[in-house]
């Protein structure tokens, strides 16, 4: 358990068009708390969120097991927890709840404001455990299990699928997938229409360092593509090698177009 | 009987695999028929499965084809047994022959369970060959199927072993004698001392992988995950990123994946040693809170992290939590110098002062490491007991919403940590300091059980001055005084040279209920005092310390009418 990871963007909260502040990213390891809110001398938060609609401490992200929980301390104000990657899932958090537990391994937390516009921040929770496909049963607890677990339904999951889809086609033993060409391949994907390369990318940095923490090989100078490149070929190297993805994987990628390559299923 | 062969076992598919010859699981895993041979053995039947194998009781085949089964070059064809330091002689005193057959498929599986298996296989082969020793579970030899009519069989790889007759876990529920887990653990100490000994890390042991014999004897077994020892000095090796949540050492969370898998270290071995000795006495309760093994992930962690305390149950025996705590230090390097061959031979310095000691038992109210032990204590941060008196504010829920609020993200709570850490260090004589002087605490605990009397005759130091109490530096002007003589006045004249902080935890003789009133810098105020113990070598053996002091109430007896320490 590693806890959760907070990330507000640049100038979210920007009152008005006023320059606000770089991104902002919290880690939070098991059972630490960070408020949230406006913020004052006499009540500092963490997490500051500079819009005169907001409590100066509006809220309380404490990290619980595997998964964080919100308290709503404003009074007035529902906050809404979503969840990106659902088909519009999402959790109304009602004023002064304490401590709601948030499901989502992506979350994005959105608190009303006085215009028509909202703040939100997001709250990254990888530590999220799915159990081996052969650990199933009562007894999981004591089981040995894979200490890395990947939600197969997430966008990342596909996006790790696309990545490694040359390798198990066996089309070449070292190519790995670049960014445009994973947006090319997922274009076809109900889930995939607005993806965006700056998405891709993000999303595996995501598994590199948060899910999977690869030590990369050590690469010097600021060739930032290279060394961009070099992780995506050891993230590949890795999923391969543990079995994190399959060939079986294959099949949640939309169908390829063209190429006339036959789809080869799990040896059976 | 519950299947003690590790992973392959036990849960619900136990029942699926009680089918006939040949049925598939429930799983789908398909199994071997009742005298099927493989090798020079044939199958009785199966024990238990899971996912990666299932392992069958099997027995030597009639026929004397036996262990003299004739090896076959290209490993296919009817098995090929592979001689592999089985030193001869019967390993199993319960009956001729008798060999738990682990089959691990290969092929006819997701492919990825194939390569698990493959790279379980090849590891538990690979360490069978290389090492021998009374306390490992010795592998006989190991055998490819070749039935290339049954797919699912085909190419599977089958360990044969020694049979046991069921696991820890089994034992764990049910409760164990004091001498009966000194004897486990040790017996565990001596199988973990050979295996790091020869360069190995077990990287996965647990209660279901300590597999008990017939005659009651400990081995260790499931090298589906031992690691051997690399790096420039044999300090480290690489294990597929595989583990069991509730015995992984907090580092592992955070241990970066390389591209030969995480690091793996003996000291993680040590770990879940602690674990499981805080399991062998405390009838299978690990030591860290939680209903689930990722709350528990999370508890651990924030011990880790300075953030919690370690709370050892009492009812683990005095020496025992001692070395629990040693192996559950919360850094690789903390815990790096407790070996497997440094704590065996801590045990076996018990043994050898008189094991037969019964103040072992009875003294269960001491909650501390021992006295007598001084490298026990080196790098023990905090060690509480969770038995204590319930009143204590420290004991406050993990959990909850308001806590966090106070605390924030400040390292409040670390702080106090560490001066815990000072305060055991400095204090470890406070507890054994003889056997007299204490009116009452025997009685108490004879009475109340263990639980109650541990929260007797121990307090905590607490000082009412917040920016005292996130202090680490034993500053002197942090430090608390103890009287003489606490129905005189408190001043200079009236304290002993010895001085107390925050988080210091002192042992308690009696209770004065009517001394000099002494009112604290918050403003409270009370006439009651402790007699507490003072460090071996004091001037005197005991001093007074004001109720104010402590927010604990241990149950201590009153003190006699006139008796200034």
């Amino acid at each position: 358990m590693s806890g959760v990871v907070i990330y507000l963007p640049q100038g979210t909260a920007g009152a008005a068009g006023e320059p606000h502040g770089d991104a902002v990213t919290l880690r939070l390891g098991p059972g630490e708390v960070a408020r949230f809110g406006r913020g004052s001398a006499t009540c500092p938060v963490e997490l500051r969120l500079d819009d005169e609609a907001i409590s100066r401490l509006a809220g309380e992200i404490r990290v619980t097991d595997d998964h964080w929980q919100l308290s709503n301390l404003s009074t007035t104000q529902s906050y809404l927890v979503e969840n990106p990657e659902g088909a519009g899932e999402y959790l109304r958090v009602p004023p002064r709840r304490a401590g709601a537990p948030i499901p989502f391994e992506f979350s994005r937390v959105v608190l009303p404001t006085r215009r028509n516009t909202t703040v939100a921040f997001q709250v990254f929770a990888p530590d999220h455990v799915y159990l081996d496909p052969d650990g199933m049963g009562d007894q999981w607890g004591s089981r040995t299990v894979t200490a890395y677990s990947l939600d197969e339904t997430a966008l990342y999951f596909l996006v790790l699928v696309a990545l490694c889809e040359p390798r198990l086609r066996d089309e070449s033993p070292v190519a790995v997938s670049t960014t445009p060409e994973i947006v090319e391949r997922l274009r076809s994907h109900p889930a995939c229409g607005q993806l965006t390369a700056r998405a891709v990318s993000s999303h595996i940095d995501y598994l590199a360092d948060e899910k999977m923490r690869i030590s990369a090989p050590a690469e010097h100078g600021p060739r930032r593509e290279a060394r961009r490149n070099g992780k995506r070929e050891t993230i590949v190297g890795l999923v391969l090698r543990f079995g994190l993805v399959r060939e079986e994987h294959l099949a949640l990628l939309p169908p390829r177009s063209g190429t006339g390559t036959q789809e080869r299923g799990p040896v059976r | 009987m519950a299947d003690p062969y590790g992973d392959a076992a036990g849960g619900p598919e136990e029942e699926a695999v009680r089918g006939t010859a040949g049925t598939s699981g429930d799983d789908g895993t398909e199994l071997l028929p009742r005298g099927y041979r493989i090798g020079g053995w044939e199958v009785t039947e199966p024990i238990g499965a899971g996912g990666w194998a299932t392992v069958y009781a099997g027995r030597s085949a009639g026929d004397g084809a036996g262990r003299e089964a004739e090896p076959e070059p290209d490993g296919r064809g009817g098995g090929t047994p592979e001689p592999d330091g089985r030193g001869g002689g019967t390993p199993e005193p319960d009956g001729r022959g008798a060999v738990a057959l682990k089959v691990l498929p290969t092929a006819g599986l997701a492919p990825r369970q194939a390569r698990k298996a493959a790279e379980t296989a090849r590891r538990e082969v690979e360490f069978g060959r290389r090492s021998s020793h009374p306390r490992l579970i010795r592998l006989l030899e190991s055998v490819i199927l070749g039935e290339p009519d049954l797919p699912f069989l085909d190419g599977a790889v089958v360990l044969v072993m020694e049979r046991a007759e069921r696991s820890l876990r089994d034992l764990l529920g049910a409760g164990v004698t004091e001498a009966e887990g000194a004897r486990l653990l040790t017996e565990i100490c001596e199988g973990l001392a050979h295996l790091h000994r020869s360069g190995w890390v077990h990287g996965d042991l647990k209660p279901d992988n300590i597999l008990l014999m017939a005659d009651g004897s400990v081995k260790l077994s499931d090298f589906g995950l031992a690691t051997e020892l690399t790096g420039t000095r044999g300090t480290h090796g690489y294990a597929p990123p595989m583990g069991t949540f509730d015995y992984l050492p907090p580092e592992r969370w955070k241990a970066p994946l390389g591209e030969q898998g995480v690091e793996v270290r003996p000291s993680a071995d040590i770990w879940a040693l602690g674990i499981m000795i805080h399991e062998v006495f405390a009838a299978g309760a690990p030591p860290f809170p939680g209903a689930t093994p990722m709350a528990r992930a999370a508890a651990t962690q924030e011990y880790a992290e300075g953030r919690a305390p370690l709370r050892l149950d009492s009812a683990v025996p005095r020496f025992w939590r001692a070395l629990a705590a040693d192996c559950l230090a919360p850094t690789h390097a903390a815990r790096a110098v407790h070996t497997a061959e440094s704590l065996l031979a801590r045990i076996a310095g018990r043994q050898a002062a008189g094991a037969d000691r019964t103040e072992e038992r009875t003294e269960a109210k001491s909650a501390e490491t021992e006295s007598t032990d001084a490298e026990s204590t080196d790098a023990v941060p905090a060690v509480e007991t969770a038995a204590g008196d319930p009143a204590t504010p420290r004991r406050r829920p993990r959990r909850g919403p308001r806590q966090g609020l106070r605390r924030g993200r400040t390292r409040a709570a670390l702080a106090a940590v560490a001066v815990c850490a000072v305060g055991a260090a400095v204090w470890p004589y406070a507890v054994g300091g003889g056997g007299s002087g204490k009116p009452g605490t025997s009685g108490t605990s004879a009475s109340t059980g263990a639980a109650a009397a541990e929260g007797t005759g121990r307090l905590r130091v607490f000082n009412a001055e917040q920016s005292c109490r996130s202090r680490t530096d034993r500053d002197p002007q942090c430090s608390l005084g103890l009287a003489i003589d606490p129905r005189r006045p408190y001043t200079i004249d009236n304290v002993v040279p010895t001085r107390v902080w925050h988080g210091d935890e002192l042992t308690v003789d009696c209770l004065l209920p009517q001394g000099i009133p002494i009112i604290d810098e918050a403003d409270a105020l009370s006439a009651a005092w402790y007699r507490v113990r003072l460090p071996r070598g004091s001037a005197r053996s005991a001093a007074w310390l004001p109720a104010v002091r402590t927010k604990d109430r241990p149950r201590v007896p009153e003190c006699p009418p006139s008796d200034p320490a």
